[in-house]
C-alpha cells in the first residue's frame, strides 16, 4: 500500500528578470492506494506527475510530508521499499551494450534475486513477452516495440508488488503501448498496484479503477472515472477534467 | 549487502564493449612512441647537420694560400664577392653568412635563420683556426714552441651516460607524455559513465533500484580508474620497449641504455596506480556535474592541459622534487617519474605522495557520494 501524506515538492526556477524563484511542483498532496487496483494520475505536462511519482520511487525526496510504501519509509527504509517496487518511465533507457539477458540479470542481481530464480524467471518473461528471438542480442540492435517488453520484462525480473509507471506509453506507436497497457492489466489481476501516470485522458479510463487529476501541483479531484464524471455529470474524463479548470484556461 | 560488485561489473561491460572508450584506452598509448621517435629524429638532424647545407660562406676580401688551405680543411664553400653583393646574397639565402675584414678585424655576418645559425658557427671555427695558425707562424719565428704556448692547458670532455642532457629530456618527456595519455583516456569512460549515462537516461533507471549512491559513485570509480591504469600500464610497456631500441636507431643515445631497470618499473607502476586513481576521482567529480556528455567534455579540456604543464614547467624552471612538492597533485608525479627515472629514489617522498593522492581522492570522492544525493546534479533542475 502507497500512503502519501501532505507532500510538497519545492523547486527553484529563474523568472522573466532572471530571478530565482520557489515554487512547488507538488501542492500538499495527499491518497492512499492499495494493491490490486490501478490509480491514474492524470494532468497535462507541467501538472506535477512527474515529480509525484519520482518521490513515489524514492528518486527525489519531498520538502515536505510523508511517503511510504507498506508504512514503510524511505528516511529509514530506502533500499527495502525498492526492493518492493518497479519504475518505468518513458524516459526509461537501456543499456544498450548489454543483451537482454544481461540486463535481466544485472537487474536480478541488484534486487538480490537468486541466480537459478532469476535464471528460470527470464526464462518465463522471455516466453511471455515473446522475447526468444532477440534475449541475446545487443540492446542497441532492438526494435522500439522489441525495447518496450526488454524495459517492461526488468521492472517484473523481481516480482514487485508495486509498480510506478510514469507516461510509459507516451510517444509509443499503437502496438507498442498495447503490450504496455496488456502488461498493466495481467500486473492487477495478479493483484499487484499500479501507479499510473498519463495525460491520456481516454486510456486512463479504460484501465484505472481510480484516478487522481492534477493541474498546478494540487489535487484537483479523486475518485472512480464513473464517480468523477457522475459528480461533474459529464460523460467522460476528458470533459471532466476541463470543467474542473475552466476558470483558469484561457480560450483565446 | 553491498552491491557495489555489481555496480562495477555493469561498468566494466559499458566501458570495455564501447568502441570509443577501447580506443581511448589503447590508441593514445601508441602515440607515446611515435612522438618519441620523432622527437628523437629532431634531435638526430639537428645534432647531426649535413655540413654542405650550411656552408656557403662569403668573403668580401682577397684570401691568402694559407686561408683557402684552411677553408678548404674545413669544407667551406667559399663565395667571393664584396660586401654589397654579399649582403644581396644573403638575403636570397645563396650563402648563409659572409666574412667581412677591415686591417686586422674580422666581422662575421649571419641572419636569423637555422643554417646560418650553423654558418655563423663555421665561419667563427674558421677564423680561430686561422688565428691559431698566424699565431704558431709568430711563435715559430721567435723561436718558441708552438704548443707550449697554444696548448698550455689540456681541456677534455666527459659525458657520463646519466647526465646526458638528451636521455633525460626524452625520459622526462616520456613520463609526461604517460601522464598525459592517462588523463585523456580517463575522461572519455568518466564522461560516459556520468554525463553520458545521464544524457542517456539510464541514471533515473539506476537510481530507481536498490543501491546505494555510495556504490554506485565506487562502481563508476572503480571502472574509470582500472581502465586508466590500464592505460598507464600499456603506456609504460611501449615507452619502456621504445626507450630500449632508441639507441639503436638514433645517433643521439649511442652507446646509451634508456631502458628502464625492475625497480624503475615498480615506482614507476606505483606512480601510475596512484595518478590513475587521483585522475578517474576528479574526472568522475567535474563530469557529473555536467548536463551532457559534450558539455563535460568541454569541462574536461583543461584537465589534460593542467595534467601535463606543471610537470614541463618544473622541468624547464629545474624545479627538483622536495618534500613539500610531493603533495602538490600533478607536480609530485611528474618529478617523482623524473626522480625514479634519474636512479634518485626518495622514499618519503614517495610515501608523502601516495598519502597525498589517498586524502585528496578521499575527499573528491565524498564530495561526488554527496552530490549523487543532490537532485540538482541528477536533474539538473
Amino acid at each position: 500500500m502507497i500512503k502519501v501524506e501532505n507532500v510538497y515538492k519545492e523547486f527553484i526556477k529563474s523568472d522573466k528578470n532572471n530571478k530565482n524563484v520557489k515554487f512547488y511542483a507538488d501542492d500538499d498532496i495527499s491518497f492512499t492506494a492499495k494493491e490490486g487496483t490501478i490509480v491514474g494520475i492524470l494532468g497535462p505536462n507541467g501538472a506535477g506527475k512527474t515529480t509525484l511519482l519520482r518521490m513515489l520511487a524514492g528518486i527525489l525526496e519531498p520538502t515536505k510530508g510523508n511517503v511510504t510504501i507498506d508504512d514503510l519509509s524511505y528516511k529509514t527504509s530506502e533500499l527495502d521499499i525498492k526492493k518492493r517496487i518497479a519504475y518505468l518511465s518513458g524516459n526509461t533507457k537501456l543499456y544498450n551494450h548489454l543483451s537482454p539477458y544481461e540486463l535481466f540479470m544485472m537487474c536480478a542481481e541488484f534486487y538480490e534475486v537468486d541466480k537459478n530464480q532469476a535464471k528460470k524467471r527470464i526464462q518465463e518473461l522471455s516466453s511471455e513477452l515473446k522475447m526468444d528471438a532477440f534475449l541475446y542480442n545487443r540492446i542497441e540492435k532492438l526494435s522500439t516495440g522489441q525495447m518496450q517488453r526488454v524495459n517492461i520484462a526488468r521492472c517484473m525480473i523481481h516480482d514487485p508488488k508495486i509498480y510506478i509507471l510514469d507516461e510509459a506509453t507516451s510517444g509509443l506507436d499503437i502496438i507498442a503501448s498495447q503490450i504496455i497497457l496488456d502488461f498493466i492489466k495481467k500486473e492487477k489481476e495478479k493483484g499487484k498496484l499500479i501507479i499510473y501516470s498519463t495525460h491520456y485522458m481516454e486510456e486512463a479510463e479504460n484501465i484505472c479503477d481510480n484516478v487522481i487529476m492534477i493541474n498546478k501541483g494540487k489535487i484537483i479531484k479523486e475518485g472512480s472515472p464513473v464517480s468523477i464524471n457522475n459528480d461533474l455529470n459529464t460523460t467522460n474524463l476528458r470533459d471532466a477534467f476541463f470543467k474542473l479548470i475552466k476558470e483558469e484556461v484561457n480560450y483565446e | 549487502m553491498s552491491k557495489l560488485k555489481y555496480v562495477l561489473k555493469k561498468e566494466l561491460k559499458e566501458t570495455f564493449r564501447d568502441k570509443k572508450s577501447l580506443a581511448m584506452m589503447l590508441v593514445i598509448p601508441i602515440m607515446i612512441p611515435i612522438i618519441l621517435i620523432f622527437m628523437s629524429y629532431i634531435f638526430d638532424t639537428t645534432i647531426d647537420k649535413d655540413i654542405n647545407s650550411y656552408n656557403k660562406i662569403g668573403f668580401s676580401y682577397n684570401m691568402s694560400v694559407e686561408e683557402y688551405e684552411i677553408s678548404n680543411k674545413m669544407n667551406i664553400n667559399v663565395i667571393k664577392a664584396d660586401k654589397e653583393e654579399l649582403e644581396q646574397k644573403l638575403s636570397n639565402g645563396e650563402i648563409y653568412a659572409y666574412i667581412i675584414k677591415d686591417n686586422n678585424k674580422y666581422t662575421v655576418v649571419a641572419n636569423s635563420s637555422e643554417n646560418s645559425a650553423y654558418a655563423n658557427s663555421l665561419a667563427k671555427q674558421y677564423l680561430e683556426t686561422y688565428k691559431e695558425y698566424l699565431s704558431s707562424n709568430y711563435l715559430v719565428e721567435h723561436s718558441i714552441e708552438p704548443n707550449e704556448v697554444i696548448n698550455i692547458i689540456e681541456i677534455d670532455n666527459e659525458i657520463k651516460e646519466s647526465d646526458n642532457f638528451m636521455s633525460q629530456y626524452v625520459i622526462s618527456y616520456s613520463f609526461l607524455f604517460i601522464i598525459m595519455a592517462i588523463t585523456v583516456s580517463a575522461t572519455y569512460p568518466a564522461t560516459d559513465a556520468t554525463a553520458g549515462e545521464k544524457e542517456r537516461g539510464t541514471l533515473e533507471t539506476l537510481l530507481t533500484f536498490p543501491i546505494k549512491s555510495r556504490d554506485i559513485i565506487l562502481g563508476k570509480y572503480l571502472s574509470v580508474s582500472l581502465s586508466s591504469i590500464i592505460t598507464g600500464l600499456v603506456s609504460l610497456l611501449l615507452t619502456d620497449v621504445t626507450l630500449m631500441f632508441l639507441p639503436k636507431m638514433f645517433k643521439t643515445y649511442e652507446n646509451m641504455s634508456l631502458g628502464f631497470n625492475s625497480n624503475m618499473i615498480l615506482l614507476s607502476t606505483l606512480i601510475i596506480i596512484a595518478f590513475s586513481m587521483f585522475i578517474s576521482g576528479l574526472t568522475i567529480a567535474i563530469a557529473s556535474k555536467s548536463k551532457t556528455f559534450k558539455e563535460a567534455q568541454s569541462s574536461l579540456t583543461p584537465l589534460n592541459f593542467i595534467s601535463f604543464f606543471p610537470g614541463m614547467i618544473a622541468y624547464f624552471a629545474n624545479i627538483n622534487s622536495s618534500v613539500v612538492i610531493s603533495l602538490i597533485p600533478f607536480l609530485n608525479y611528474s618529478l617523482i617519474f623524473t626522480d625514479v627515472a634519474n636512479n634518485n629514489v626518495n622514499v618519503l617522498e614517495i610515501s608523502l605522495m601516495l598519502l597525498s593522492t589517498f586524502v585528496l581522492t578521499s575527499i573528491i570522492l565524498f564530495i561526488i557520494i554527496k552530490q549523487y544525493k543532490s537532485e540538482k546534479v541528477l536533474f539538473n533542475s
